[in-house]
């Protein structure tokens, strides 16, 4: 295979791989983007909560952190990077609930501590106007400290949008593209990989779940991170009243997470058990789902088990785990020039538009030339979500197209134009589409619709219906054709 | 489009096609099915196996035949059928907004309204299955529907959790393509489907049964390469200790159905909480004037026989309803008592002869079901959960009838219990 040349090589298609192409994209600069999934975001990314908070207002904030100094940073910029890429974005607030003096005291140093780097819009919150804002939280709560700022986002949309617009803008984007050695020569970086080498001057690493190994191959692991297993539950979309913000709490057992949130799409999602396990391991256990369940009722008591349709763990990097003083790795590697290494932990969405430019600047000072495009184009239309749309523009848009009037997924309203759509987009597999669509999310998880979106890829790929796989890679679905094993065939 | 409907049916799987049937029959003009799939009688078409129509037709058909007997009656009725078409909005008034590739976005008013949505399977997060999430996890149904209508087997090493009898087909049918069940795996002490299936399905094909059994663990990724299986307690959680590993390609799931009510929930019908379909009188009228429920979106039925009749009660009443008859009324309700888990209708009038569908909570043997003060003559050897029991009243024996509270109690008794 012919060796590939880039100037920029960023390793790793997840949100901070998918900002910084982006944010390089806007200039004259030669990028490729590689991502080992077949799809963007499928690390850590497609886990996220999709909180986009203000970096003041969690517990274990330390202003003199670069994460914290990048959270807030990214504070105005999140909401027009959302309009420009036509991702969600709502903004619901915070509420920190507290039962006892302790807790008080506890929001009380973050409140002080956020005021100091001028975060100054919580309010504190009276017991009946929390049950007026909140009317399901515990009616052991005897007030809140309510930050209205904070928003939520849908993370792997944000993720596509990005690496969407990046490749519209001229980056080059490589999927299904494992790096497996990266070696250092004069005239910059050689990268080993399934598809041919590449060759670049610049490397940027973020490699996410793997980005101390990246790091590794050239000996530019100059920092420690831990991976950290995290467990969230969806309920029902019929239980989508149950908070209408983020709630949360200080947590009973330090380095948990007792939060309870609306998703952009109407769902509640809560969690978060974490635990420290082995990387790319992303089982969930049923004392992790006992945890979040236990503790987050303790928040709102109605939360039940039985309205839960799903549930998964994800991954953050974390840098000082056991200190509980979080912080994230983007920075030159001291030992290697022109490599950036990236990974931010959490809160990654919240934190990945002054990330990207971050990454830029430090790309900059390592001696890339940046010369603004004239011809950048910050907008990318989403796929049209048929369901909400006024009863107007319903009937004007399947009298234009008919498959939009042909309902694929029952749950979540996705029609068959739109998963025809993601595909022309770039979804190869079951999961490519339902993170695009939604086809799948809802409360039959893909009982109706699963064989028909099989069918569509299959069609619109050109590929038999036994070729097409959940999420790439080994997990086809129909493993055998009818009559094979009777004719002796594997 | 602005057209009349005197009847519409959500849903044209048996329940939809008997309904709009028997509005047609009985009088209604127009009567049309609003169906979301591609084809008209739901999942009969992925049903090819046999024990279709044995009460209904005498017959022993397959569910296509089944199926098909429905359609020509509609197609000679004139029903009319729209496909690729889904009800996306439905209200109290009965104001409809459909969905359909070939009508465009419709809103109608129908006089009166069927729902007929069936039911869905539950998942494995609705039983709380923990592990790896890979491909070849699928529910029975989903599973039967690759096989029989795309032609493609899910794997060669099947585990089956849940004796369902969609679950009990599929080890079936797998086998004789050449796949290997490896167990069906239920958490109960007793089999959750018929006992026809039972035998004719597992023991028949010597497929290891394991009762009070769950998984509890599912291994690999990106496909499912084992599980993890366990002898269940009391509360049907895994017993530490008793876990042994069974190694497979594939893992079904024919843990239980959920009647799918989320449009009657937008249109305000009151459902029942024990059973998860609308709460409704003899007539099959939901809480809301003019909407009528027949079929497994009122109660998950076994035999499709029983859902075709009770779908036609309630075709047969939206066009009663249609033409400006009064519903009969609720005049009693009807209380699970001893050993009953629930009982279809809810409300009876006391005017007319009666069928109570009904599902017991435990099996028991020699048993006589009791409504109010009338104790049904006939002895029933054997009650278990997975069988509905029928129950016929006349008007007589229910002019007889002393509700207390205008509520009757409905209960199973042994001997002993009486």
């Amino acid at each position: 295979m012919s060796t590939h040349q880039t100037e920029v090589l960023i390793i790793g298609g997840g949100i901070l791989g998918a900002a910084a192409a982006r944010e390089l994209s806007k200039y004259k600069v030669d990028t490729t983007l590689v991502e080992k999934e077949v799809d963007w975001g499928w690390g850590s990314t497609k886990a996220n909560i999709g909180l986009v908070c203000q970096g003041g207002d969690c517990l274990e904030f330390r202003p003199e952190y670069r994460r914290s100094k990048l959270v807030w940073d990214s504070i105005p910029m999140m909401e027009p990077l959302c309009q420009e890429l036509e991702v969600p974005f709502k903004r619901v607030g915070m509420m920190g609930v507290y039962m006892n003096e302790d807790q008080r005291s506890k929001f009380s140093k973050m409140q002080s501590r956020a005021e100091k780097i001028g975060i100054t819009s919580h309010q504190w919150i009276d017991r009946d106007t929390l049950f007026d804002m909140e009317p399901h939280v515990t009616r052991d709560a005897l007030g809140a400290l309510f930050d209205p700022v904070p928003a939520v986002t849908d993370p792997i949309k944000l993720n596509i949008a990005l690496a969407e617009n990046a490749e519209q803008n001229g980056v080059h984007a490589m999927l299904g593209t494992e790096i497996t050695d990266i070696s250092r020569g004069v005239d910059g970086f050689e990268a080993k990989t399934n598809n041919g080498p590449i060759k670049a001057r610049f490397i940027v690493n973020a490699a996410g779940l793997y980005v101390d190994k990246m790091a590794r191959m050239v000996n530019a692991d100059s920092f420690v991170v831990y991976p950290v297993k995290g467990y969230v539950g969806v309920l029902d979309k019929r239980m989508g009243d149950l908070v209408r913000h983020n709630v949360w709490r200080v947590p009973p057992i330090p380095g948990e997470l007792n939060i309870i949130e609306p998703t952009v799409d109407g769902n509640v999602i809560f969690g978060i058990t974490l635990m420290q396990a082995r990387r790319g391991d992303f089982s969930t256990k049923a004392e992790m789902a006992e945890a979040a369940l236990k503790h987050v009722q303790g928040i709102v008591p109605e939360l039940s088990a039985k309205d839960v349709i799903k549930y998964f763990a994800g991954f953050m990097m974390m840098k000082n785990f056991e200190l509980g003083w979080h912080n994230c790795v983007v920075e030159p590697s001291p030992t290697v020039p022109a490599f950036i290494n990236a990974t931010m932990g959490y809160p990654g969405i919240s934190a990945c538009p002054a990330t990207g430019k971050e990454i830029v600047r430090m790309l900059a000072d390592q001696g890339l030339d940046l010369i603004e495009k004239t011809d950048f184009n910050p907008r990318r239309k989403d796929i049209t979500d048929f369901s909400e749309l006024p009863d107007e523009e319903k009937s004007e848009l399947i009298a234009r197209e008919p498959r939009y009037g042909h309902v694929v997924c029952r749950c979540e309203t996705v029609t068959e134009m739109e998963v025809v759509d993601a595909i022309r987009r770039g979804a190869t597999t079951l999961d490519g589409v339902k993170h695009r669509t939604r086809a799948g999310t809802g409360r039959c998880q893909s009982g109706f619709c699963r064989s028909r979106v099989i069918s569509i890829l299959a069609r619109e790929l050109g590929i038999s219906e036994q070729e097409v796989t959940m999420a790439g890679g080994g997990s086809r679905e129909m493993l055998y054709k009818s009559k094979q094993l009777l004719e002796g065939g594997d | 489009m602005h057209q009349e409907v005197d009847v519409a049916v959500i849903g044209a799987g048996p329940a939809g096609l008997a309904a709009a049937i028997k509005a047609k029959e009985t009088g209604a003009e127009s009567v049309t099915i609003f169906e979301r799939a591609e084809n008209l009688g739901g999942l009969l078409d992925q049903c090819i196996h046999n024990g279709f129509g044995l009460l209904y037709f005498g017959e022993d058909l397959t569910g296509p035949e089944y199926r098909d007997r429905f359609i020509e009656k509609a197609m000679d009725l004139k029903v009319g059928a729209e496909l690729q078409s889904m009800v996306l909005d439905l209200q109290t008034d009965r104001t409809m907004k459909v969905a359909s590739s070939s009508r465009g976005y419709l809103t109608l008013r129908p006089k009166a309204i069927v729902l007929a949505m069936g039911c869905r399977e539950r998942t494995r997060y609705a039983i709380n299955i923990h592990g790896s999430r890979p491909a070849g996890i699928y529910t029975a149904g989903q599973a039967q529907r690759f096989v029989n209508i795309h032609g493609f087997l899910p794997g060669r090493r099947v585990v089956i959790l849940g004796s369902g009898d969609i679950g009990m087909i599929m080890a079936r049918r797998l086998t004789l393509e050449g796949a290997r069940v490896e167990a069906v795996v239920e958490v109960l002490p007793y089999v959750g489907g018929l006992i026809r299936n039972e035998v004719q399905c597992v023991h028949d094909f010597d497929i290891p049964l394991l009762l009070r059994h769950t998984v509890s663990q599912v291994h690999g990724f990106p496909r499912i390469e084992a599980v993890t299986i366990a002898e269940a307690d009391e509360s049907c959680n895994p017993v530490p200790g008793t876990e042994h590993r069974i190694e497979c390609d594939t893992l079904l799931l024919s843990v239980g159905l959920i009647p799918e009510n989320e449009l009657s929930l937008k249109a305000g019908v009151e459902l029942d909480p024990i059973v998860g379909g609308p709460v409704v009188d003899e007539a099959r009228q939901t809480s809301v004037p003019g909407i009528f429920a027949g079929g497994n979106v009122v109660h998950v039925h076994d035999l499709v026989d029983n859902v075709t009749w009770e779908s036609e009660i309630a075709g047969a009443s939206a066009a009663a309803f249609a033409s400006g008859a009064k519903p009969p009324g609720r005049k009693m309700g009807l209380k699970p008592g001893r050993n009953i888990r629930y009982v279809v209708p809810h409300t009876i009038s006391g005017k007319g002869d009666v069928t109570l569908y009904m599902r017991v909570k435990e099996p028991e043997r020699n048993v006589r079901i009791k409504v109010g003060d009338v104790l049904t003559s006939k002895v029933k050897l054997a009650v278990k959960p997975s069988s509905m029991e029928k129950v016929e009243i006349t008007a007589d024996e229910l002019g007889k009838l002393k509700a207390s509270g205008n509520e009757l109690v409905v209960e199973c008794l042994t001997k002993e219990a009486k």
